[in-house]
């Protein structure tokens, strides 16, 4: 395979990740803060601020008034902003086009549609009435991607590096929304109160990922701040779990690098490095210190990103 | 809808009998062929026909089969205009075509050859030495080159017209990189897809082995010593308005579709970059202009190619399809001296017809040219895509002036022909809800390769969309139709 | 008799910004022909990669370079040990047949033979007014025609430097007749195509022992395709037939088939190129 292409494949899978969670981000935070326990949770600036710090441009100064109407059009649809949705999506097709031949048709249709109904979507509608419809129809297209990418795909090289694009998205994904609500949660503390432990931000922050119903079986308990830690970076059968990405990105590796003992300047080398380490975390340990954590974690992803197209897809 | 939902589609269709309608004939019947799919489609309503058609569309814009059109500075997505009723061509008819496609490209690449080597035919006097001294398409760098197989033109698109008068005209030969041919088996799939139920009542030939074909006729040109040869498919990117077909050509292929920065030359040998390492590459299916392939050699601005690309071709050790230079073929003027070119490397008399031209660089002819501009199509000899294209009688006494003047400046630039009828194909018409005579015309897709020939069973018939008009081309607004070729 | 010749051709590149990738081409290594043989080539350049040899499109040896290392100055450096075989061109002159070689370059098939080097390419294009410039002498041989165009355009081009650059056509020559080598060659070339002798552009090395003009660049002459002779070197700028001090390195329609040194660079803003040549006699 061309090395651009694997490119273009890998940043494909990659955007398809971002634009899911960021629609879903918009949507769980809002309709939850709606009818929220306490009054900051419920207040529409704290809703705002925490959608621009998910997407990395936070509102410091407290008192800027933010307009509901701008933020939802700058993080959906606005086309001049790297950030929003309607630009992940297009950055997804523009690289399943650069990928075109090798990628089936039935996916390259869904990319397609995909596009298509993102960009054709009435701004007016959005900001005004169409935010739920919006961002459920997203993150419903992007099911629809990935199962088109596990079912219309070649288990081979293409397939390994778009989930190596899904896969890395999707656990840098779940940790900026771990810290959002973190933020959040600490943000909300004592507001009504209770201890940042039991916030109610977790049980929103495990919708924003679409855990909270496995949660629930699992723990049978309210989630608190160290079950919910567990259970989003350390629980391998939570498919959004930070560890059962990782586990994804050590298992597609290996396709693109058969070699049984990796060389130690390799991505391969470096994702098994990254794994052991939090193959024996424990959740206890990582509230100790939940900045210095997310941000060690993000680095190692960022590496290992960066690797990868030193080793794969430079041209 | 009002009460014409319930009409036949055709029963509102008018015959202009000065035009020669291929499914009608001059008393208003349809002829054999015809008849068995009118029958078919009439059992459609053109409620039903609208719907359907919506579908097709619907479909193409999907799978994103679409061209690129820039106005006021926004970039629109569109689907080349697509009309589900087929066009028929019987077995009879198309043997007649299909020679007539081989024996122009075979006498092409002949010609083609002979210009870059021993110039015998311009030397015996049967084309003159200025066709090609002043073409710019003339590569002096291919002289004494000998591409790999002896291949030139091995994807050629000859277009094809049907007179008024019944017989077949071929208007023009495109030997540099012609396309379309992704359009024909889009419309195949659609038309089968929207009306399956009409498509068995007729053996048609399959047009989805075009692939496999292409692929055959790369690896027979691979160059010396190479076993299983690579072959790739070079395209400017996915900003060209040709990129769907590129794509679609790789995929069918199961070749690497590569964009210039993908390759490298060392030691003279191609190389494309791959998550693996270097590959070597062998045969390229170049869909990049001559000048663009290599800006060590040529447009040395060119972000297309590929630096020292023109070198390995050269040494022999990659092979490129079309051969650069094969553009000096397809000029015009070029075209005009077909049936002599057929007669002096084949010995044969040409199968499909010239249209009869007149060289403004001739002088009594150039005089003749300026003095019956209102009935004669004047082309511009080095220009594809149906641009500078004047058409005598639609021109005001002061356009005529202008196109007097332009040839005047450089007569060498232009060619004439008397304006030929396109025959006309019953055509849906958005607009009126209705089908309408519209001109058609036929591309057909030849290959030549090393020992081996192919011409596609089957071809692109596109429709002038606008009422009256002659030029099919989709730049300028054409459409397309399913055409089938019936098995004996 | 002959004797050695040591050519040193020096390429500086400098870049504003960083280079992320490129590719050269130099044109620059004598060929071998009659009166000349490579005896050895040295090539250093400072990024350490690989120089090529490869062809240009005219069969012309070349040195390539590629490179995909960041980086913002290249120096190139190549030497070249020569053998010429001394010769005298005026010694080698036949008695010309002139009624027949006239006839011949008239013919279709000298025409056709020779069409690359009969046509007006870019920089060879005379304006409309200046076709007649030049007129051979019919009853004189071409040979004494093209030493007669030799000498005109020696007198009509005043040798400056720089008035003219790469790009310079023939139409600013004419209304300001100042140049160098590169303009006199694609005069002469223009005028002896314009009389239907065949001419070609020949870029070389120029030994400067006897003070002649060209300075310490490549240099430029033309071909002329003289019947009963063959091509036949003239070098418009000294007045001179080509001789044991025109090295040459390749031939074309014009400078744009012999230029020097072509590159493909990916970088931003301005650079800077610097060439030097220095011909030295190793008698």
């Amino acid at each position: 395979m061309l090395a651009r292409v694997a490119n273009n494949l890998f940043w494909m899978g990659r955007y398809i990740e971002r634009a899911e969670h960021v629609a879903r981000y918009l949507n769980v935070n809002y309709f939850s803060s709606l009818d929220a326990p306490n009054e900051l949770s419920q207040s529409r600036q704290f809703v705002l601020r925490s959608m621009m710090f998910l997407v990395g441009e936070p509102i410091g100064d407290d008192s800027i008034e933010l307009k509901e109407e701008d933020i939802l059009y700058n993080i959906g649809l606005n086309p001049l902003q790297p950030y929003s949705v309607i630009n992940n999506v297009k950055s997804a097709r523009e690289n399943a086009n650069s990928a075109r031949d090798l990628i089936s048709t039935e996916l390259y249709e869904s990319i397609n549609k995909f596009y298509h109904f993102v960009i054709n979507y009435s701004v007016a509608d959005f900001t005004k009435k169409g935010l739920y419809d919006f961002t459920v129809n997203v993150t419903e297209m992007t099911a629809i991607l990935r199962g088109k990418i596990r079912g219309t795909l070649l288990h081979d090289e293409v397939y390994a590096i778009i989930m190596l694009g899904i896969n890395l998205e999707r656990a840098t994904q779940v940790i900026r929304i771990i810290n959002a609500k973190y933020n959040d949660a600490v943000k909300a503390k004592g507001s009504y109160g209770d201890q940042i432990g039991h916030s109610f931000e977790w049980i929103t922050l495990l919708k924003c990922v679409e855990s909270y119903d496995m949660m629930r079986r699992y723990y049978k308990k309210t989630p608190t701040s160290i079950s919910t830690l567990e259970f989003l970076i350390l629980n391998p059968d939570c498919p959004r779990s930070v560890i059962n990405s990782i586990n994804q990105v050590h298992k597609h590796i290996r396709v693109l690098d058969e070699s049984k003992t990796p060389n130690k300047n390799s991505t391969a080398f470096l994702i098994s490095k990254v794994k052991g380490e939090y193959d024996y975390k424990f959740a206890e340990e990582i509230e100790e210190d939940i900045q210095g954590f997310i941000e060690k974690i993000l680095n190692n992803l960022v590496q290992i990103s960066l690797k990868m197209e030193n080793e794969f897809f430079n041209y | 809808m009002n009460s014409d939902a319930n009409k036949t589609i055709f029963s509102s269709y008018n015959k202009n009998v000065q035009l020669f309608d291929e499914v009608f004939d001059s008393n208003g019947v349809a002829k054999n062929v015809y008849q068995k799919l009118l029958e078919l489609y009439g059992n459609h309503s053109i409620q039903d026909y609208v719907q359907l058609n919506n579908k097709a569309k619907a479909s193409f814009f999907n799978q994103g089969i679409t061209f690129q059109v820039y106005d006021n500075k926004m970039t629109q997505e569109k689907i080349f205009p697509f009309d589900l009723f087929p066009r028929i061509i019987d077995e009879g008819e198309w043997e007649i075509i299909e020679k007539g496609a081989i024996q122009r490209s075979k006498a092409l690449n002949l010609f083609l050859w002979d210009i870059y080597h021993d110039k015998k035919i311009i030397k015996d006097g049967i084309v003159p030495l200025d066709l090609i001294s002043s073409s710019a398409n003339y590569l002096h760098q291919m002289i004494g080159v000998d591409p790999p197989g002896g291949i030139y033109n091995h994807i050629s698109g000859t277009d094809i017209i049907k007179h008024s008068d019944g017989n077949y005209y071929v208007l023009e030969d495109n030997i540099r990189c012609p396309s379309g041919v992704s359009y024909v088996i889009c419309n195949r799939t659609a038309l089968k897809r929207a009306l399956f139920g009409v498509f068995n009542h007729y053996k048609t030939h399959s047009v989805t082995n075009y692939a496999e074909n292409l692929l055959e006729i790369l690896e027979s040109v691979k160059p010396k010593g190479v076993d299983i040869p690579n072959c790739v498919v070079l395209t400017p990117g996915m900003h060209n308005s040709a990129f769907y077909e590129h794509s679609y050509l790789a995929k069918a292929m199961g070749v690497e579709l590569v964009e210039g920065r993908d390759l490298f030359v060392e030691n003279d040998f191609v190389y494309m970059k791959t998550i693996r390492g270097p590959i070597k590459v062998d045969v390229i299916y170049r869909r990049v202009d001559d000048l663009f392939i290599d800006p060590l050699e040529f447009k040395p601005e060119s972000a297309l190619g590929v630096p020292g690309l023109f070198a390995a071709y050269r040494k022999g050790n990659i092979c490129l399809a079309n051969a650069p230079g094969t553009g000096v073929a397809d000029d015009k003027a070029i075209y005009t001296y077909m049936p002599q070119i057929i007669k002096y490397y084949l010995d044969e008399t040409p199968i499909l017809n010239n249209v009869h031209t007149y060289h403004c660089s001739r002088p009594d002819e150039l005089n003749y040219v300026l003095e019956h501009i209102h009935e004669l199509v004047i082309k511009p000899v080095d220009e594809a895509g149906g641009y500078g294209i004047s058409i005598g009688n639609r021109l005001t006494k002061n356009e005529i002036k202008v196109v007097q003047q332009e040839i005047k400046q450089n007569p060498r630039k232009y060619i004439a022909q008397p304006i030929m009828s396109l025959s006309v194909h019953p055509t849906y018409i958005d607009d009126s809800e209705s089908f309408e005579q519209r001109h058609i015309d036929l591309r057909t897709f030849t290959l030549l390769g090393n020992e081996k020939e192919f011409v596609l069973k089957g071809g692109l018939s596109r429709v002038a969309l606008k009422r009256g008009n002659l030029i099919v081309n989709s730049s300028q607004g054409g459409g397309s139709k399913d055409t089938w070729v019936l098995k004996k | 008799m002959s004797f050695e010749y040591s050519i040193t051709y020096i390429a500086d590149n400098e870049y504003e910004n960083p280079v992320e990738n490129a590719s050269w081409q130099f044109l620059i290594v004598p060929e071998n022909n009659d009166t000349q043989e490579l005896i050895r080539v040295d090539i250093n350049n400072s990024l350490g990669v690989k120089n090529e040899f490869s062809e240009n499109g005219y069969g012309f040896r070349t040195i390539r370079i590629n490179t995909q290392e960041n980086f913002q100055k290249l120096n190139f450096k190549a030497t070249f040990i020569l053998k010429k075989i001394n010769h005298n061109p005026f010694r080698e002159v036949p008695v010309f047949n002139i009624p027949s070689n006239y006839e011949l370059v008239q013919s279709l098939g000298f025409r056709v033979d020779f069409e690359p080097f009969l046509g007006q390419s870019k920089f060879t294009t005379l304006p409309q007014s200046s076709n007649n410039l030049f007129v051979l002498d019919p009853t004189q041989s071409i040979f004494d025609n093209l030493q007669k165009l030799n000498l005109w355009v020696y007198r009509f081009i005043k040798f400056t430097t720089g008035v003219t650059h790469v790009n310079t056509l023939l139409d600013e020559i004419i209304e300001n007749p100042k140049g160098v080598c590169q303009d006199f060659t694609h005069l002469f070339c223009a005028l002896a195509r314009s009389n239907r002798i065949p001419a070609r552009y020949v870029s070389g090395y120029l030994h400067q022992g006897n003070g002649y003009f060209g300075d310490s660049q490549m240099h430029a002459w033309a071909e002329a395709y003289v019947p009963q002779m063959g091509w036949v070197g003239f070098d418009p700028t000294n007045n001179l037939l080509a001789d044991d001090n025109h090295i040459k390195v390749a031939h074309g329609k014009d400078f744009n088939d012999c230029s020097p040194l072509k590159g493909v660079v990916y970088s931003r803003g301005a650079n800077k190129t610097s060439h030097s040549v220095e011909v030295r006699s190793q008698q």
